[in-house]
């Protein structure tokens, strides 16, 4: 584990990524202490400028913006991780069935998979968000839904891989069952690449609410990051600070996730690290 | 004496910090004079490829370089020539030949354009000419075929021939080759060997040959340098280091060569038999495409052998001969097509799944490449307690068993918590056999399970295996390319060749007096065989 992180720390982008990723999770964890009120009430007078009264302005209710973003952490967050979570579990289920199994396993489990690959994501989960009403359980589901395949890919190679090793055929002579053999010889060494995979996805499923969001397809009941930069496109001429503040928030976001997936990833493998990089 | 072609003085390389010894090579001195072929000896790790890098300037910099020493070749000092001065040398001067002839070659040219661009790279005149006749001075078959050919259409002894057409293409005086037959089959290995020595008298060149077989070094040196741990420990003549070695290295080395000369067996007539295999047939198929045909390759037909009880089955033939496939069939890692695998009496082939069960216990494997066989992420006692846990022993009995195992198999018991890769290959290969002896088998199958190994531990491992295969009495399976281990350590031999079991006898009878064209071929074909032959042993 130490040498873990000492691998890590040599990629100072991704300490810096890490460090920008804390704070972001503590403010969402933080945010009813740091603004106990709802972010929906009208907190003072309408378009109010930043670092006047209120250090990020009030939107066209009189909304505190700071506040929204605060909050907006929290859903943002939460879609990212959950739906992150599902992706990699289905992911994992059908990459290790068909790469373990292959022949006819392989080739009904894949088709399955491109089935869902060739409708575009975006438009996918529009759709589906759309058939469902748009709540917090049929966003995170929607993203999930639209983000396993390539995961479920990237699996499945590693298991086609691996299941040729000699020490997997080691542990079927010695009579462990499928399971076993999927759980404990396999699965542990194909688990680096899908755990910097996750780490990008968390940063696209915050990409996707947003859009959602944006379109008005997010929860009605949820500040999210993308319904801010929604709703105020309209006065986006007279009022910049209302959809610039939670945008920049999107950005050093998904910005610090991949500075992490990628330290992460040089960490995992090191002898692909540094090259290239001085 | 005339003047050497290449004087090395004092060379030092340095490894980088943190390497488990400051210098790759350390004080080295030896001389190359035209017309000798000077085989660089050693065990993994010695430094011999290093320093056959060090001559032809292809060290990876910065990270590891010579920082002492000389190395004199027609009167400039190589350690000081600029990049460009490396490159005027190399090729033209300095030929270079590869272990792995497939990924020296660039895949997607044609051999003879490749051949036609090392010409051209050093503005040499001939053209295609030149390339058809260095084709035919490395005696390749069908040379204007070869034109067309990539080279993923030749074999292995065939890409070798153009490495080494390609190295010979300026007539260099020095001709520089790191481990050139360690991929090759024996059989390929002796006509490689054969023509190395060919063009070298030919053209009077001096050639550095690295190898770790001291098989090779008696079929091609002149003179021979043995290396351990980056120091040359001793330089003389073939004769003199193979007959009469001084340096204690040199001999246990020499020791740990196995003869070819079967040691007496007592015979197992009596023996109840345990493993009887009756016409097993395996076709591999692979699918056509739209513009591919179909491609079955039979790797293995008719196969027919059994094992008495506390008897050592070689199964022996070169790579591609359908050997592992039966190994594999045997203890039902891939279904055969055809025929009976009866283990007492009862046909294997007639389970699957989990039926299978009860006789995995039984039947026990030993895998080939000790870095690959061991899972990285599992500890020891967990690898070796694994199958006793798979068939429902208490966690702490399988544990205190592996810890068992560990002794019988000479490592200290208290490593069952570390992790396979703070193992050595050999030591690897101890705890992969107490994996297989976890289970008692009856019956263990070894694929080549000693010839990823340095020669005196491979000599450790064959006398473990024959120690612990007598204290148990086991039956045993042995898959190897390398007759001498196979003379060592098998009761009786079987020869394959293309999935079929040509010959099939004692190891004594069948050393002596091979029967099959293939036999003698293989017998042969083996690298040294003249040396360490009765006389010595």
């Amino acid at each position: 584990m130490r040498d873990f992180w000492q691998r890590y720390r040599r990629n100072k982008g991704a300490v810096v990524g890490l460090g920008l990723l804390i704070f972001v999770v503590l403010v969402a964890i933080a945010a009813p202490i740091i603004f106990p009120a709802s972010p929906w009430e009208m907190a003072g007078a309408p378009f109010q400028r930043p670092f006047g009264e209120y250090p990020l302005g009030t939107d066209m209710l009189g909304r505190n913006v700071l506040s929204g973003i605060v909050h907006g952490a929290r859903v943002s967050l939460m879609v990212g991780i959950i739906s992150t979570i599902v992706a990699v579990a289905l992911g994992l289920t059908f990459g290790a069935l068909a790469g373990y199994f292959g022949g006819i396993v392989d080739d009904a489990l894949m088709r399955f998979t491109e089935f869902f690959q060739t409708i575009p994501s975006f438009v996918f989960a529009i759709v589906l968000v759309a058939i469902f009403r748009p709540t917090i359980y049929s966003i995170v589901a929607a993203i999930a839904v639209v983000s396993w395949p390539p995961v479920a890919r990237l699996v499945r190679g590693e298991f086609l891989s691996l299941r040729r090793r000699e020490f997997v055929q080691a542990a079927v002579v010695i009579g462990e069952s499928h399971l076993k053999i999927i759980l404990t010889q396999i699965l542990p060494n194909a688990l680096s690449p899908v755990i910097v995979m996750a780490s990008l996805m968390i940063a696209s499923a915050i990409l996707l609410e947003s859009a959602l969001s944006f379109l008005g397809l997010g929860d009605p009941n949820m500040m999210s990051w993308g319904y801010m930069i929604g709703a105020s496109r309209s006065v986006i001429r007279n009022a910049w600070w209302m959809s610039t503040f939670p945008g920049i928030a999107i950005l050093v976001t998904v910005l610090a996730l991949n500075l992490v997936g990628e330290g992460l990833s040089d960490a995992m493998n090191p002898r692909l690290a540094r090259k290239g990089r001085a | 004496m005339t003047e050497p072609l290449l004087s090395v003085r004092g060379l030092t390389i340095d490894l980088p910090p943190g390497s488990d010894r400051p210098h790759a090579v350390e004080n080295i001195d030896f001389d190359l004079h035209a017309n000798e072929i000077l085989c660089l000896v050693g065990e993994s790790g010695s430094g011999k490829s290093l320093t056959a890098a060090a001559v032809m300037g292809l060290l990876p910099q910065p990270s590891v370089k010579p920082s002492a020493g000389e190395l004199t070749f027609e009167g400039r000092n190589l350690l000081s020539l600029s990049e460009g001065e490396w490159r005027q040398l190399r090729g033209r001067r300095l030929g270079m030949i590869f272990q792995e002839p497939m990924t020296a070659l660039n895949p997607v040219m044609r051999v003879s354009d490749q051949i036609l661009e090392v010409l051209q790279a050093h503005g040499e005149a001939g053209g295609m000419g030149r390339v058809m006749e260095l084709l035919n001075a490395v005696n390749l078959p069908d040379p204007e075929r070869l034109r067309a050919a990539y080279p993923h259409h030749l074999s292995g002894g065939q890409r070798q021939r153009v490495m080494i057409a390609m190295a010979l293409a300026l007539r260099p005086t020095i001709l520089i080759a790191d481990e050139p037959t360690t991929a090759l089959d024996v059989t390929t290995q002796a006509q490689i060997l054969a023509l190395i020595r060919q063009l070298q008298s030919e053209r009077q060149m001096g050639v550095l040959f690295i190898t770790h077989d001291f098989g090779v070094v008696a079929e091609i040196a002149d003179k021979v340098a043995v290396m351990q741990h980056g120091r040359i420990v001793e330089l003389g003549s073939k004769h003199q280091v193979l007959e009469a070695p001084r340096h204690e290295y040199t001999k246990r080395l020499i020791a740990a060569v196995p003869t070819l000369d079967p040691p007496d067996r007592r015979p197992l007539d009596r023996a109840p038999t345990v493993l009887s295999v009756k016409g097993l047939g395996k076709t591999y198929k692979t699918a056509g495409g739209l513009f591919r045909p179909k491609r079955i390759v039979d790797a293995a037909k008719n196969v027919t052998l059994s094992i008495r009880k506390g008897e050592t089955l070689g199964l022996v033939g070169e790579s591609g001969s359908g050997k592992t496939t039966v190994g594999r069939c045997i203890i039902r890692l891939i279904d055969s097509d055809k025929g009976r695998i009866d283990f007492h009496g009862v046909d294997l082939n007639a389970f699957k799944g989990s039926a299978l069960k009860p006789y995995r216990k039984r039947v026990q494997m030993i895998f080939q490449d000790p870095f690959a066989s061991l899972n990285p992420r599992h500890k020891v006692g967990d690898i070796i307690a694994a199958g006793p846990i798979a068939f429902g022993t208490p966690p702490a009995d399988a544990m205190k068993r592996a810890q068992d195992l560990l002794q019988l198999v000479d490592l200290d018991p208290v490593v069952v918590d570390r992790y396979p890769h703070e193992f050595s290959g050999g030591q690897r290969q101890r705890i992969g056999i107490a994996r297989a002896l976890a289970l008692q088998p009856e019956l263990l199958i070894a694929d080549e399970p000693v010839s990823a190994l340095d020669v005196s531990v491979q000599a450790q491992v064959l006398d473990l295996l024959a120690d612990i295969k007598r204290r148990l009495n086991l039956s045993m399976l042995f898959i190897t390319h390398d007759l001498r281990v196979a003379a060592q350590v098998c009761d009786r031999v079987a020869v394959m060749y293309q999935g079929e079991i040509v010959e099939q006898g004692s190891t004594a009878e069948l050393f002596r007096h091979p029967t099959h064209p293939y036999t003698r071929k293989l017998l042969d074909a083996i690298p040294g065989k003249h040396w360490r032959t009765r006389a010595h042993a």
